[in-house]
Formats: structure tokens, C-alpha cells, sequence
């Protein structure tokens, strides 16, 4: 390979990159072809010694993705990361897609069933007060007397503190799960870059 | 030379450090000097350079060359410095320890053998 191809082709599999960050990089690698060829080396040699465009892209790539994904917390740079450090190798896709989707589901489901809770304790709470409007929609036995009314309300106010307290919960283990991930990429892309990586 | 690569890159994040604490250097400078005394892919300094300079351990600026278009010189920071004593501290503990073991090892082969 040329100096010319090679930096086409790093180009090319930098382009999701913001262009400042890209140009900052092949800016490098154009550098260290000129000083090389200024030596006397043959342009085939040093893209040789630089090893191959694809795997100093994706060095490059899931860096970048990480460090943007510490910086700022949001659904997609995660995907993007977890997207970068997956494309290393289909075998790492299993071990971080995987528990990932798992756990995501787990909290989601626990935060859908939280407020599902919470909507069932407040129409507890108001059915006493709605019966005599819907008598037909919502059926209780009217002999319960004061006391029975106050028991099923008192029921649905707990009902409605333990969603609160699910849905708080779960927005905590988001937040945890968060930052689990970012150390789990981490640990990937020092497991790949050991095992696959020529240094 | 293919290794332990999670091991020879905190080396060379060690190399790196130590060149730029004597002098600024350009990137192409810094693998010359590397190369010397250990084998590298000369593509992985760069993603290390990019690294070290967006956790501040390093800053770069453009230089006039007598020949050609400017070079990115890369200097140390504070904070690189600081990073750099401390890899260092602990490259030599790590070392030490290690010839402590080889040496042992081979008094007991020596012993082993006299007898």
C-alpha cells in the first residue's frame, strides 16, 4: 500500500468521526509517511511498520467512543460504544450485547411494573370516591361502612408509597448500570486489544 | 516481536513519557527513538499520543521544519510530569522485584548443580 491509499482508506473508516478529530489523526499519520520517506524508507515499508489501516482505525474508534460516553451520559453515545467495542469481533458481541440487553430489560420491566404499582394504588385511593359516580365501572361492596372505605384507602396509599419507591430504585440502577457498562467496555477493549492486537 | 501487549503498552505509555520529560519531540522522533531499544508496531504510538493528550498529560503545537511543512511537537504538562515520576517509581519497584526473583532462581540452579 501507498501513502496515498493508506490514508485513504484510515479516511475512510474514520469518516463517523467529527471531522477536527479526523483530521487531527491523519494529519499524524501523513506526518510520519513524509519524515519517513524524507529518511529514505519506501512508502510500502512504512505503511507496513504502521500495521494495518483497520485495526489502527478501530483502536482509534473505540477510544473515541468511550472517552464520549464517560463525557456525556446518553442512550446513544452508549450504543455507539458499546456498538465500536462489538465490531472488534462477533465473539465480543455475545459478551457485551448480550448481558447488556439483559439488564436493560430487567430494569426497564421492573420500572414499567413500579409504575403500574403506583396506578393501581391511586385508583385504590379513589375508588370509594368514584363508586358513587360509576357504580356500574367499579365494583365494591357497599357494606364495608366507613372503616371498610378507610382500610381499602389506606391500602391503596401503600400501594402507591412501594411504586414510588420501585421507580426511584430503578432510576438509581440506570444510573449504576450506566457506569457498569463503561467499566465493562473498558475491560473488553483491554481484553480484545491483548488478545487480537499486534502491539 | 508479538507479547503480552496490555503489558508492553503501559511501557511504552512509560517510553513515551520519559522522552518527552528530556526534550519535545515529534511523533515520528519518538518511535525512532523507541524503536531502538524495543520493537514496535509504529502505529500504535499515535492512538497513544491522542490518548495521553486528551487526559492533559500532554500538549501539542506546530513547528517550522527546515524541510517540508511544519511537525506536531508533542511537550510534557505538569500533570504528565507528575504521571511520569510515578510510572517510573513504580517501574522500578516492579523490576527490581523481578531480578530479585530471577536472580534467587538462579543461585538455587547453581547450588543445584555444585552439589
Amino acid at each position: 500500500m501507498n501513502k496515498e491509499e493508506y490514508l485513504k482508506k484510515l479516511a475512510e473508516l474514520l469518516k463517523d468521526l467529527p471531522q477536527e478529530e479526523r483530521e487531527d489523526i491523519l494529519f499524524d499519520y501523513e506526518e510520519h509517511f513524509n519524515i519517513g520517506m524524507e529518511k529514505g524508507r519506501a512508502e510500502d515499508e512504512i505503511s507496513k511498520a504502521l500495521g494495518d489501516p483497520k485495526s489502527v482505525a478501530k483502536q482509534i474508534k473505540v477510544e473515541h467512543m468511550i472517552k464520549k460516553a464517560e463525557n456525556k451520559p446518553s442512550a446513544s453515545g452508549m450504543l455507539e460504544a458499546t456498538l465500536a467495542a462489538a465490531g472488534l469481533g462477533v465473539f465480543n458481541l455475545i459478551f457485551i450485547v448480550g448481558p447488556a440487553m439483559l439488564l436493560v430489560a430487567i430494569i426497564l420491566g421492573l420500572f414499567i411494573t413500579g409504575l403500574a404499582v403506583i396506578f393501581a394504588g391511586i385508583t385504590t385511593i379513589l375508588a370509594p370516591l368514584l363508586q358513587p359516580l360509576f357504580p356500574k365501572l367499579i365494583n365494591m361492596s357497599s357494606d364495608a361502612g366507613v372503616w371498610g372505605t378507610l382500610s381499602v384507602m389506606a391500602h391503596g396509599a401503600g400501594l402507591t408509597i412501594l411504586g414510588i419507591i420501585l421507580v426511584v430504585l430503578m432510576a438509581y440502577m440506570s444510573k449504576w448500570l450506566y457506569k457498569l457498562m463503561i467499566k465493562y467496555l473498558k475491560l473488553n477493549l483491554r481484553i480484545i486489544n491483548g488478545r487480537s492486537e499486534r502491539f | 516481536m508479538i507479547m503480552n501487549t496490555q503489558f508492553k503498552k503501559g511501557v511504552l505509555e512509560l517510553c513515551v513519557l520519559v522522552i518527552l520529560d528530556k526534550k519535545d519531540c515529534y511523533g515520528y522522533e519518538m518511535v525512532d527513538e523507541i524503536s531502538q531499544s524495543i520493537s514496535i508496531s509504529e502505529g500504535t504510538i499515535y492512538p497513544l499520543l491522542k490518548r495521553l493528550k486528551k487526559e492533559g498529560l500532554l500538549s501539542s503545537y506546530l513547528k517550522e521544519s527546515s524541510d517540508g511543512p511544519p511537525r506536531k511537537y508533542y511537550r510534557l504538562t505538569d500533570s504528565g510530569k507528575e504521571k511520569k515520576e510515578k510510572l517510573v517509581g513504580e517501574w522500578e519497584t516492579f523490576s527490581k522485584g523481578v531480578n530479585n526473583l530471577l536472580n534467587s532462581k538462579n543461585e538455587e540452579l547453581k547450588e543445584a548443580n555444585d552439589e
